[in-house]
């Protein structure tokens, strides 16, 4: 009776103590530890990041790269911006990283005078670089240290190159472009322009269309009436080139046209896996992301003054779409 | 020795150390969670601050600028002390995921104040238009640090959400771990309570059971007791007092066989008595009857017969004194010759009687009434079956340290087993004897004057007679020894 008695006691002590340890690891052992405290003198180079459109595929890339670089130079880096073409946001954006005295801002080019203000004056006042990546802004309107990015008159050129390619030197080509163009578009548009001066056979129409969709497709509309016999498309935003295609195929067939445009978008690719795009250019957003950091942190290490101003050109190539040509 | 209050003080030592430590570990644990909670509140405090006072610093400035008076200065230079408190403080909320951020709040707040420095110095210069850009500037920076405020609000609650839900997590198994630990007390002391009641109470048990064997009468169990407090002490007093009533009981035990022996002692004495009583037949009478007829046969010429009634006569008397009185060697041996006067008148010839006697050992004293009936027994077996009669020593020699007597008859022995018969008492004299007394009397009346065993001794051979030998320790006066 009396050893029953102490063996139950002891094994429900046993059970207890074995649950009550278990409980006790379980309340003292935090899965998640607090972020660990830095030194407060450790003072790391700051760069930012900052586009307008944040939300596509293009940036996204730029940003990776520019991270990968500025992990590898130990150094901070944040990407910013705003979603869908906010300009005002990404001006304000802009003014934060230079009030928050940022060692180093790169850009996506915007040629509006706000920006051009924010550059010259404030980043000026605060003694901040700015280097513009994918989209330049002139040096003499931003006072930019150098800009990295593809060679947009290049790319023009080589567009234009393909149509030939494609098309022959025949042919009426409609060029859609923004009502205000960017820096980089206005350079594509030269560039194309240039092209396309020594091929008198093909005749080419530009055509302006406002930055929203309905315009977009008002545009195409008003082009497709105009010019019944247009064998090609050139859209020199990405952006367009959906609405412009939609518009098409609402009317008549897509196949018998030549569409091309410039990559800087979410929608090139999937464009050109349905085949509807013949070929893009298509620019390399992961090395301009690292060689912006890259230039950034030589400029700011002091290893390369001045930095090139005619700037750091990535790679360009052109990619045709599956579907074939007609 | 552990007592039984030293137990109980240990028991409750015990408990209250449990205790309080339980209760220390759940205060200090307590206490670190507050400290946490503070911590991550004193954050938020914080940020929130930079922010108020930013927003403070403009509406401040606005006043100064549509009033500079010292007043406004004054209470303008208050809040941008205050933003500066504020900024300093947010150094020690750094952490590696948002160092980067905080930098930039930081460097902000030093735009914000460098602006709103230039705005008061233009306004001092009378600059009013440039002084109010540069309050507009001030005033969107200050938006920008609230809208920043927000912002890494929300990333702190994003780095931080695992981190509190585990606190959350932490707290609710705190109730858990409580219940745990309060049933586990519990039946921790439930255990230590019944092995503590155990100690004291077996104990008892055993010394019960010991007490109960006592009360039985069994005094022959040691009393064994497994403990070592005041009732180990108990039970060895009691083992004690056991052993002592054990030899007690063996003293009276003793006690009680002497006094049965000296109650024998008394009975064959008695006994003898009786006899004798039966024989005291007007002894007088006989005396004088003896006598007379003594007188006539010597007036008749009858020389030995008066000579024989002479020794009857003195025999009578010898045998009629007390039995309990001591005599000496002499008396007794003139008593056996007279004896065996008489037994000669009987046998004539058919009895050769022969006595060697040592004259310094006559002196000692020795029960009477001892050595006839040896002598008689003699007689009535060695003589009388006997037809061509017998012959019968009897001898008395002083050695160094006792005295032997030795009665001796050529008549026919007994064997091995008549011979332990006899020395056991288990043979009662027969018809003859003129004393009524028998070898066993004898043999036991000897043992007790001398206190001693190895007075006696038989030596026969069957068909060759028989001798008795007497070892008599010396003893010259003795009072009697009844």
């Amino acid at each position: 009776m009396r050893r029953k008695v102490i063996f139950a006691l002891c094994s429900l002590c046993a059970v207890l103590g074995f649950f009550t340890v278990l409980s006790v690891n379980k309340v003292l052992h935090s899965e998640w530890e607090l972020p660990s405290a830095v030194k407060t003198d450790q003072d790391r180079f700051r760069i930012v990041l900052i586009t307008q459109e944040l939300d596509t595929p293009f940036w996204r890339l730029v940003g990776v790269g520019a991270a990968k670089q500025a992990e590898q130079e130990g150094v901070g880096f944040e990407l910013w911006g705003s979603y869908g073409n906010n300009q005002e946001d990404f001006l304000k954006q802009v003014e934060i990283a230079l009030h928050s005295k940022v060692d180093g801002v790169i850009v996506q080019g915007n040629d509006t005078e706000e920006f051009q203000q924010l550059t010259r004056i404030k980043a000026a006042s605060y003694g901040i670089p700015i280097i513009t990546v994918a989209n330049d802004v002139p040096v003499e309107k931003s006072l930019r240290k150098t800009y990295v990015g593809s060679d947009h008159y290049e790319a023009g050129k080589l567009l234009i190159e393909q149509l030939v390619g494609d098309m022959g030197e025949e042919g009426e080509v409609v060029l859609l472009g923004d009502l205000d163009l960017e820096y980089s578009q206005r350079l594509r548009l030269k560039g194309m322009e240039e092209s396309l001066e020594n091929h008198p056979g093909i005749n080419s129409v530009y055509v302006e269309s406002g930055s929203s969709d309905e315009e977009g497709a008002a545009a195409t509309q008003q082009a497709l009436n105009k010019h019944p016999n247009v064998d090609a498309f050139i859209a020199l935003n990405v952006r367009q080139a959906g609405t412009m295609m939609q518009e098409i195929s609402r009317r008549t067939e897509l196949e018998p046209f030549y569409i091309y445009s410039f990559d800087d978008g979410s929608d090139a690719s999937d464009l050109l896996m349905e085949g509807k795009l013949d070929a893009i250019i298509e620019q390399s957003p992961e090395q301009m992301g690292e060689t912006s950091v890259e230039v950034m942190m030589q400029w700011l290490r002091n290893e390369v003054v001045p930095l090139n101003s005619e700037g750091y050109i990535t790679d360009i190539r052109i990619v045709e779409g599956k579907g074939g040509l007609p | 020795m552990n007592t039984i209050q030293k137990k109980i003080w240990m028991l409750a030592g015990a408990v209250i150390v449990m205790m309080f430590a339980i209760w220390l570990a759940l205060t200090f644990y307590n206490q670190k969670t507050q400290d946490q909670y503070n911590d991550i509140l004193q954050r938020y405090l914080q940020m929130h601050e930079v922010s108020a006072s930013s927003q403070e610093t403009v509406t401040n400035l606005n006043e100064y600028l549509s009033e500079p008076t010292g007043r406004t200065a004054n209470r303008l230079e208050v809040s941008q002390q205050r933003l500066m408190d504020a900024q300093a403080s947010l150094i020690e909320l750094r952490n590696a995921q948002n160092e980067f951020t905080l930098t930039n709040y930081s460097n902000m707040i030093e735009s914000f104040m460098e602006t709103v420095e230039r705005s008061i110095a233009f306004s001092e210069q009378g600059e009013n238009e440039t002084a109010l850009t540069e309050f507009t500037e001030a005033s969107r920076i200050s938006i920008y640090i609230s809208e920043m405020t927000l912002s890494i609000f929300n990333s702190e609650l994003k780095t931080y959400e695992r981190f509190y839900r585990d606190i959350i997590r932490q707290s609710k198994e705190l109730d858990t771990m409580g219940v745990l630990l309060l049933s586990l007390t519990s039946v921790l002391l439930l255990l230590f309570t019944y092995l503590f009641s155990l100690s004291i109470t077996k104990p008892v048990h055993q010394l019960t059971k010991a007490a109960n064997e006592l009360a039985k009468g069994r005094f022959d169990h040691p009393i064994r007791v497994n403990s070592n407090d005041e009732i180990s002490f108990l039970a060895k007093t009691f083992d004690h007092m056991r052993v002592n009533i054990n030899k007690l009981i063996l003293e009276i035990q003793q006690k009680a066989q002497v006094e049965s022996e000296l109650q024998e002692s008394k009975l064959l004495l008695q006994q003898s008595q009786m006899r004798h009583l039966q024989s005291q037949v007007n002894p007088h009478f006989l005396f004088n009857t003896l006598n007379t007829l003594s007188k006539k046969a010597y007036l008749d010429g009858a020389q030995d017969t008066s000579d024989l009634l002479v020794s009857v006569a003195s025999l009578l008397r010898y045998n009629l004194k007390r039995l309990d009185h001591t005599v000496t060697l002499e008396e007794e041996a003139y008593v056996l010759k007279q004896y065996m006067e008489i037994q000669k008148a009987r046998f004539s010839d058919r009895l050769k009687f022969h006595v060697d006697l040592d004259e310094t050992a006559l002196v000692y004293q020795m029960p009477s009434l001892t050595l006839q009936p040896l002598i008689e027994n003699a007689v009535i077996h060695g003589i009388e079956p006997n037809e061509d009669g017998g012959q019968i020593w009897f001898r008395i020699k002083d050695l160094a340290e006792h005295i032997v007597i030795e009665i001796e008859d050529n008549g026919l022995g007994m064997d091995a087993a008549t011979m332990e018969k006899l020395r056991s008492g288990g043979i009662n004299p027969q018809e003859g004897h003129a004393t009524g007394i028998g070898f066993a009397n004898v043999t036991k009346r000897l043992h007790l004057f001398y206190g001693r065993e190895d007075v006696v001794e038989i030596e026969s051979t069957l068909g060759r007679g028989t001798k008795i030998i007497l070892k008599l320790p010396k003893v010259m006066e003795v009072e009697n020894y009844v």
